[in-house]
Order: C-alpha cells, then sequence, then structure tokens
C-alpha cells in the first residue's frame, strides 16, 4: 500500500499566513487559495481591498495546479506555443498558482490572485515555503 | 385520436371565453398566503463589507466550537455580495460541504435571511414550494446574515453534520462576528 502525505487545517493555516505576511510585506491586496490533490477547497482567505473576481481566479489558478500537477505559469507558457491547449477542461493557463509536492508526490496547491502574475507567484512561493 | 381532438378544442375554446389575456394563468387559491399583498417592504439594509480579520475571527469561533463538539465542519464567511472572504475545511469533513457550506452563506447574504427560512417553508408544503425554483436558493439551515449594527455585512455558512449540527455551528461564528 502506497501511503501519501495530506495537508491538514493546521498545514493550509500556515501556507496561508506566510502568504498574506508575503503581500503584506509588499502591500499587495489578494486572495489566497489552498486546494487538496483533488482540486477541492481546503482554505481561502481574501485580504481587504481584493475582490470579488480575485476570489474566483485564485480558486480556479489553485484547482489547475493541484490537478495538473504543475504550476499555471508552465501552462501560461504552454499555451504561448501551443494555442489549442486553451480547451483543455477546467484549466486556467495564468501564473499565480503552485503545486505543493512533497517528496515528489503533490498534495495539494496554491492560487492567488490580486497582483500582478509573477507577484502573484511570489506570494504562492513565499506560503509554500512555510511548510518547511 | 379524434375524441382527444374534440377535448383540447373544448378547453381552448373556454380559456380563451375567459380572457385572453390571462389564458394561462389558473384562478387564484383563496387560501394561498402568496396572494397577499404587504403595504411595507420590511428588510435589513446591506452595509459595509466584512473585513477579512472580521471574517476570520468569525470563522475561528466556529472551528472552535466545532472542535469542542468533535464535528468535523466547513465553515465560509461571504461578503454581501456572496462572494468568499473566508474558508476553512476541516480535516475529514466531507467533500461535498465545501460547496454547501458557501452556499448557505451566499444565499443567507443575496436574500438577507438566514436559510432556515427557506427550509421551513418549504416544509409547509405547496404554496412554497415556488422558493425552491428562486435563483441559487438552498433550503437547508446552517446559513446566516452577520448582522452589525442594523446592516448585513456579510454571512456565514456551514456544513458537514446535520442541519441543527450545522446552525449552532453557524450561530457560534456570528456571535463572534457582532
Amino acid at each position: 500500500m502506497k501511503m501519501r502525505p495530506m495537508l491538514t487545517l493546521e498545514d493550509c493555516k500556515k501556507i496561508s499566513a506566510a502568504a498574506e505576511a508575503e503581500a503584506k510585506k509588499n502591500s499587495w491586496n489578494v486572495c489566497i487559495a489552498i486546494l487538496d490533490d483533488g482540486g477541492h477547497l481546503l482554505h481561502l482567505a481574501r485580504m481587504d481591498g481584493a475582490t470579488p473576481a480575485n476570489a474566483r481566479i485564485a480558486v480556479e489558478k489553485g484547482r489547475t495546479a493541484a490537478e495538473t500537477r504543475r504550476s499555471t505559469a508552465n501552462w501560461q507558457e504552454r499555451v504561448g506555443k501551443r494555442v489549442e491547449l486553451l480547451r483543455m477542461p477546467g484549466v486556467t493557463p495564468v501564473q499565480g498558482g503552485l503545486p505543493i509536492v512533497l517528496d515528489g508526490t503533490c498534495v495539494g496547491a496554491v492560487g492567488i490572485s490580486g497582483v500582478q502574475s509573477h507577484e502573484d507567484e511570489q506570494i504562492a512561493a513565499a506560503g509554500i515555503k512555510a511548510l518547511g | 385520436m379524434l375524441g382527444i381532438r374534440t377535448f383540447t378544442g373544448a378547453a381552448c375554446a373556454a380559456l380563451l371565453a375567459t380572457s385572453a389575456a390571462l389564458a394561462q394563468v389558473p384562478p387564484a387559491d383563496e387560501k394561498n398566503p402568496n396572494e397577499a399583498l404587504p403595504e411595507k417592504h420590511a428588510y435589513t439594509p446591506y452595509g459595509e463589507p466584512i473585513k477579512l480579520d472580521q471574517a476570520r475571527k468569525a470563522a475561528e469561533a466556529a472551528l472552535a466550537e466545532s472542535t469542542k463538539r468533535g464535528w468535523a465542519m466547513c465553515i465560509a464567511v461571504v461578503a454581501p455580495s456572496g462572494d468568499l472572504v473566508y474558508f476553512a475545511k476541516m480535516d475529514d469533513c466531507q467533500y461535498g460541504s465545501i460547496a454547501i457550506a458557501q452556499h448557505k452563506a451566499r444565499a443567507a447574504a443575496k436574500f438577507r435571511r438566514p436559510t432556515l427560512v427557506f427550509e421551513r417553508l418549504l416544509g409547509r408544503g405547496d404554496y412554497f414550494s415556488y422558493l425552491a425554483t428562486l435563483d441559487d436558493v438552498i433550503a437547508s439551515r446552517g446559513g446566516n446574515p452577520i448582522v452589525v449594527n442594523g446592516k448585513i455585512i456579510g454571512a456565514i455558512g456551514v456544513s458537514g453534520g446535520t442541519g441543527t449540527q450545522d446552525d449552532v455551528i453557524s450561530q457560534a461564528g456570528l456571535k463572534a462576528a457582532q
């Protein structure tokens, strides 16, 4: 039997707090979504000033990264070369979603929306780093 | 075949005879409470949307109550428009509750009333079955508007247990937000 690690609510809060701190440090207002490896929402925090659209986009970036086990930046890059990838179901190919990979296993993802896409990804990376 | 045609023709003639404009509308049932025309429109006005810190405080209180009782729940806090501000899924809460908690919160905010209202009215029967046809309604208790200083600043939705368990946790969150 293969055993897989699983994100707990405590893990999610740790990731979310670190991501929020990174955003605050830069005076950015974003939405932070954390999902499990099946794309199910585990935790979400929308900072004051972030829009309703940010809440939806953060979840969709996270879902894409979780279910496909790759960053949404990777999707964005590949869509640029192969436009037909835009028709992939359930894919939001915009930078800002990162899979959470532990010992080669994807346990979920973080999706950020609110500032420029590369800044969104910087926040996601800061969140995941807190997991240790 | 001839019989059906004759009947249809007779029915059409009868309807046309009563009123051409209201040909499709059946007569009012006097026992139906929805036929009444209220003079006033009583509702709680919307206020400034809930802040993240406030939403988190409400959710934390709900999470603490769930943990104390040993229940695994999903907690959603939304702005008056029904858009998510904070969400948390407790470990091992059923997957179905992720969407239901959000739906309950959204319905409580968008319709400015606890989702218990829909549940109870639908339970009364035929005259209230129309409620199930309204956009984005969920007729299950656990969604409650967050009212501060007489204004709705958001709503909290809980799912994961029975309806009454969900509502107890929702109320615990509500209390912390006020």
